[in-house]
Order: C-alpha cells, then sequence, then structure tokens
C-alpha cells in the first residue's frame, strides 16, 4: 500500500480550498452582475428570477449533499454491499423528486406569485397562520442545520491550514497525519459533529477557546456571507453545480484506479469478507451489525425517494425553474448523474477493503482512497468538492432563511410600503445578519444541536410534503388541515427521535441501522421518516374534511385555466 | 389521496398532465421499491434457516448475483424508463402567467389575506 504523502497532501488540499473559495467569490459577482439586469429584486434575488436551466436544477434539486458524499463511503467500507440497497433509490428519484410535484409547484408559484415556501402555502391555502407556521419551521430547522453546517466549514479550514499560519495565530498545530487530519476532514463534513478521539486529536475542541478553529470559521463565515449576500440565489446554485461537476470527474477518475489497484472488484467482496469475519459484507443486512435490515431499506425508498420532495430546498427550486421543457431535461440529466456517480462509489469502497485493508476508523476511507491512488494536486481538487459542497448547502440555506425574514415578516409584518429599495437593503441586511448569528452560535455549538440535525431532514420532510402534494392535487385541502399536517409531522418525527435518544442514553440499542446516541426508535422495524410522512397526511386529510371546505374561488383560481382575475379579489 | 369533489367544468390541463406525471412517478417508485426489496430480501438476505455463505456470492463481473439482478440491472432500467419518460412522454404545458408583481402589489396595498385568524 502506497502511504498518502501528509505534507503535500495538506498543501494541495489547502490550495485546492483556497480556489474554491475564490471561484465561489467570482460566481457571487457575476451572479450579482447578472440579476442587475433583471427587474423585481426579490424574484431576482431569492429565486434567480424563474429562470434556472435544466443542468442547474438537475444537479442542485436532488443531489447528495457534501456529508453524504463522504459519509457513503464510509458506510460501504464498513457494511459491505448492503449500502448499495441503501442508496439505490436514488434510481427513481429523478421522477419521483422532479417529476411528481414539478410541474404543479412551478404553476402554482407563478400563479400565487410567492417566492419563498412561506409565500407559497400562505397563498395556496389563503391561510397566514400556515405561512406563518411554516416561516417559524423552516427558520428552526435551518438555522439549527446552519450551525453545523458552518462548524464543518470551520474544522476543515482549521484542519487545512498550513501550520505556519497555525503558528501564526498562536494555535497549537494539530497532531495526526495527513490521513488522519481528512479523516477528521470527513468526519466534519458527514455530519458536523467533531471527529471521534481516535481518529485524531486535530480536531479537538472545536469552539471559541481554539484559535485555529475560530481563525477556520472566521474564513468561512466571511467568504460565504460575502458571496450569498451579493449573488443571491444565482450564486448559490452556480456553486453547488460547480462542486457538483467536481465530484462527478472524481468519482470518473478514482474509479478506474481503484479497480486496477484492488485487481478487481470480486478481490475487494472476498478482502471483506475476510477482515469483517462475516460473509455478511457480500450479503444483507451488513457486516458485523444489522446495518439495514429489509425494513429500513423499504424506509430508505421513502428517505431518499419520497421525503426529498418535501425539503424546503427542493420545492424552493421547483418554483424558481424556467418552464416544462427545462423540467423534462433535469429529470434525464439527474437520472445521468445518479447513474454515473453512485453505482461506481459502491465499487470503488468494495475495492477499497483491497487497497486499505483494516482500517480502524471507516471515515478515513475516502480521504485516504483518494490521497493513496491520485496525484497530490488531483486529490486535493477532489477532496474540496465536498468542501465546495457544504458551501454551496449554506449559502442555499442561508438564502431561504433571510427570504423568510426578509418577505414572510419584515414586508409581510412590519414595512407592507417598504419600497423596492428598502426591500433591497433588508434582503442583504438580512444575509449578513443570519450568517453573522449563525456564525456566533457556531463558536461554540450546544450539545442538543446535534439531535435536531440529525432529525432536521426527516422533520422537514414530514411538515412540508403533504401540505405541498395535497396544495398541488386536492380541491378539498384547506389550510387548517395543513397546519395539523405541519405540525403532526413534525411531531412525530421529533418525538421517536427524541425517545430513541433518552432510551440510547440509558443503554438501549435496538441492532439495527448504524446505532449512536442520536439513534431514533425504529418503529415495527421501520425509519421514523415513514411514520411522520403518513402520519402527516392523514392529519391534513382528516382535519380538513371535518373543517370548512376552502372558498370555491380559490379552489377555482388554484384549479381551473389561468384567467387574468385579480388575485384577492 | 383522498378523492376529490366534483371536478369543475373547465379543469387546467397543466393540472391535469401534473396528475398523471403523479401517478405515474408514485407507480413507478412502488414497483421499483416492491421489486428490489422483495428481490433482494430473497436473493441476499441472512435470514434463519437460510444463512449465506461466500460460496453463495455466484459473483457476475465481481459483482455479488444479488445486487447484480436486485439493484444494478434495477437502476439501469429505471434509468431507461426516466429518460423514455421525460424525454418522450411527459408533455410540455405553459405554466402561465407569473403573478408575482401582482402579489407584490397586494401586499403593499394591504388587500392581501392578511387576517392571521
Amino acid at each position: 500500500m502506497n502511504s498518502p504523502e501528509p505534507v503535500r497532501a495538506e498543501l494541495a488540499t489547502f490550495l485546492a480550498l483556497v480556489v474554491f473559495m475564490l471561484i465561489s467569490l467570482g460566481l457571487g459577482f457575476v451572479a450579482n452582475w447578472v440579476g442587475r439586469s433583471r427587474t423585481g429584486f426579490l424574484k431576482s434575488y431569492f429565486l434567480g428570477n424563474r429562470s434556472l436551466g435544466a443542468f442547474a436544477v438537475a444537479l442542485t434539486a436532488a443531489v447528495m449533499s457534501g456529508g453524504t458524499f463522504m459519509g457513503f463511503p464510509s458506510l460501504v467500507y464498513k457494511y459491505g454491499w448492503v449500502v448499495g440497497l441503501w442508496i439505490c433509490s436514488y434510481m427513481v428519484v429523478p421522477v419521483t423528486v422532479l417529476g411528481v410535484l414539478g410541474k404543479r409547484i412551478g404553476q402554482l408559484a407563478r400563479r400565487t406569485g410567492a417566492i419563498t415556501l412561506p409565500d407559497f402555502f400562505r397563498e395556496r391555502f389563503e391561510s397566514p397562520m400556515l405561512g406563518l407556521i411554516t416561516s417559524v419551521l423552516v427558520l428552526f430547522f435551518l438555522t439549527t442545520n446552519l450551525v453545523a453546517q458552518f462548524k464543518a466549514g470551520g474544522v476543515i479550514l482549521k484542519l487545512t491550514l498550513p501550520q505556519s499560519i497555525q503558528r501564526a495565530v498562536g494555535a497549537e498545530a494539530p497532531a495526526g497525519s495527513g490521513a488522519d487530519r481528512m479523516a477528521a476532514i470527513s468526519k466534519a463534513e458527514s455530519d458536523g459533529e467533531p471527529p471521534k478521539p481516535a481518529a485524531t486529536a486535530a480536531a479537538k475542541s472545536n469552539n471559541f477557546s481554539d484559535r485555529a478553529y475560530v481563525l477556520g470559521l472566521v474564513f468561512f463565515a466571511v467568504t460565504v456571507i460575502i458571496y450569498t449576500t451579493y449573488g443571491g440565489f444565482l450564486a448559490a446554485i452556480w456553486t453547488d453545480v460547480f462542486q457538483s461537476l467536481v465530484m462527478a470527474v472524481g468519482v470518473m477518475i478514482l474509479f478506474p484506479l481503484a479497480y486496477l489497484a484492488a485487481g478487481g472488484i470480486g478481490e475487494g467482496t472476498a478482502a471483506g469478507i475476510a477482515q469483517t469475519r462475516d460473509p455478511s459484507f457480500a450479503f444483507g443486512p451488513g457486516a458485523t451489525r444489522a446495518f439495514h435490515p429489509i425494513g429500513l431499506a423499504v424506509s430508505f425508498f421513502v428517505m431518499w425517494a419520497i421525503s426529498a420532495m418535501g425539503q424546503p430546498s427542493t420545492l424552493v427550486r421547483l418554483m424558481a425553474f424556467r418552464d416544462t421543457r427545462t423540467l423534462r431535461w433535469s429529470i434525464i440529466y439527474l437520472t445521468l448523474y445518479n447513474l454515473v456517480i453512485y453505482i461506481p462509489l459502491i465499487f470503488i469502497f468494495i475495492c477499497a477493503r483491497k487497497v486499505l485493508p483494516n482500517l480502524t476508523v471507516s471515515d478515513e476511507v475516502m480521504p485516504r482512497m483518494v490521497m493513496t491512488l491520485a496525484n497530490p494536486y488531483i486529490a486535493g481538487l477532489i477532496l474540496a468538492a465536498p468542501f465546495g459542497a457544504v458551501m454551496s448547502t449554506v449559502s442555499g440555506w442561508l438564502l431561504i432563511i433571510s427570504s423568510g425574514l426578509v418577505r414572510d415578516i419584515y414586508q409581510r409584518f412590519l414595512r407592507p410600503q417598504a419600497s423596492e429599495k428598502e426591500i433591497e437593503r433588508a434582503s442583504y441586511a438580512g444575509t449578513v445578519f443570519v450568517g453573522v448569528f449563525v456564525g456566533i452560535l457556531a463558536l461554540n455549538p450546544p450539545e442538543l444541536l446535534q439531535l435536531i440535525v440529525v432529525f432536521s431532514s426527516s422533520g422537514m420532510a414530514a411538515s412540508f410534503l403533504a401540505p405541498a402534494a395535497y396544495g398541488a392535487f386536492w380541491r378539498r385541502a384547506n389550510g387548517l388541515g395543513m397546519i395539523a399536517a405541519m405540525v403532526t409531522g413534525a411531531g412525530v418525527t421529533l418525538a421517536l427521535y427524541a425517545v430513541g435518544m433518552v432510551w440510547s442514553a440509558d443503554g438501549y440499542d435496538s441492532g439495527i441501522g448504524a446505532g449512536g446516541k442520536f439513534a431514533p426508535v425504529y418503529l415495527l422495524g421501520l425509519d421514523p421518516c415513514v411514520w411522520g410522512i403518513s402520519l402527516s397526511f392523514l392529519a391534513g386529510a382528516v382535519v380538513s374534511l371535518m373543517t370548512n371546505p376552502p372558498r370555491e374561488a380559490l379552489v377555482q383560481r388554484m384549479f381551473e385555466k389561468d384567467r387574468p382575475l385579480h388575485l384577492h379579489s | 389521496m383522498p378523492p376529490s369533489n366534483s371536478p369543475p367544468p373547465s379543469e387546467d390541463p397543466v393540472y391535469v398532465n401534473s396528475l398523471k406525471d403523479a401517478r405515474f412517478g408514485i407507480a413507478f417508485w412502488a414497483i421499483a421499491t416492491t421489486f428490489v426489496c422483495v428481490s433482494a430480501y430473497l436473493m441476499g438476505y441472512q435470514r434463519e434457516g437460510r444463512a449465506l455463505t461466500a460460496e453463495q456470492i455466484n459473483p457476475i463481473l465481481g459483482i455479488p448475483a444479488w445486487f447484480f439482478w436486485s439493484v444494478l440491472v434495477p437502476w439501469v432500467a429505471c434509468s431507461f424508463v426516466c429518460v423514455v419518460y421525460a424525454g418522450l412522454i411527459m408533455t410540455d404545458d405553459d405554466l402561465g402567467t407569473d403573478h408575482t408583481e401582482e402579489l407584490e402589489q397586494d401586499i403593499r396595498e394591504g388587500t392581501d389575506v392578511h387576517e392571521l385568524a
């Protein structure tokens, strides 16, 4: 096995991150320049003027985040072939996530004039209360998630800072080899948690008392806040597209290298069975632990292919695509992208068992494989791609939050008569305010935050999917029913995670899934997202049917041919 | 989805086509989920009374047979269906007038719906 070369790899990675940050800043300025030529500031700044092209929609609406991109290889290495089943619902994601609701959400967003998710629900159901609850839920979920993402960004930069810079700020240089430090990066990107002590000592004390972490966090926050504030939605989208392309190129480079180094996929499988001493490395439910029993296999078809439809970031993109031809082509592009990304990733990290046997910390496998097999500078670029994904995720969420503050609270409740210039200033200020606020929280994030981060993806889907689907297709749905759907979805999912956390503290382990202190309760062997989404749909239907139907004029406006009538007449 | 009330006479074609896409998408997802999970469970899962060993991998191009038939082949087949559906079957529709400016005006004039109750 070739040892990674720590110094060269670290320098290359740091240079690649700097290049990424500079490109992101450049994209922000270009996006601002492009946006200035358009009319209607809010629609341009927060929604890219509803002009997203097929490539942008495909690569930003439903592609893995940087965290999953880094965490997925670790799961393949650890549990074996069954992880392919864990991810394989991506085979239908293009049609479910973009096709099921896409056209109708795009149409209703135009028909209602909505530019934010709360706007959309409020206008579709004529329910300001529903809009307000949506705003509160979006703010809650995304702000807590943002803290974790900021922390991940800060940790990554801290770990890749050249030691000369660390010494200049009086920070203790991190211990461990280059690969150890990259493993810590992998961990940080995977879930925003500090790396495990066994992985490295480099990531310890990621809080305000750690000068290198503070420096990394400041670099990260300043860069993201500047390009997001200046460039708006288009800057967030373009950086997302850029990192997705780099990830794809990275996978295509790695696959033949891994295949040749291992001597074939079968060699990787044999090595995995020998090292885990468990033939389940080649079968379900996975090596050494029942990682993916069949109930969870069904659940993950819901998790990836269905719940992704209800994520705010997905719904906002469905409000922003240019036309239905764009939507169709984005389904085709996403189909091809998923095919060339995920299947090779499975093969690469099965082969990793042969190339890098017996890694004690599986989180190391992605950076170690890259640094072992690729030229250091190409390795730096590949490893910088997930960092770019963290940046683009952050910028997209920053805008969703600031749009909620500006449109749904400032303009709707505080200053309805605000001029366009005032709204423009408020939007810039709102984006900076949210970024700085989250950056300050990330200096010392509370432990409980990790629970919210873990639960929030399922929680958001359980909150917003039923209202979006009912809004698109059910005439009888009303505001009260959708409030019930949101509250039930969020409540059920949170309850299953909270109970799981309490039981885990007492030493309970369900024996399935990846385990850990934030593992939820798998009721009847199913993931909480299945229960949250199902009960959300049920609550929405029951409460809608038990309460007054929506106004006939509203139903006509949403379900009949578009007519040039005034929205609220 | 619960049944709707009696459909209005001038039903929106975008709504009608979207409903077709949604029905196709959900049916497609259900078929894929059922096929993949059932076949994977039958061919590739350790179960009581059926312990699988390394000799039963039966590799195809180095890939365990259960994975090849339950994940890889369906993935390629689903990708083909996605491309054909989006490229040849999904219709192009006019998404209509964008009322963003109108909503802006309503908010400024206070004529949007704004009572919380």
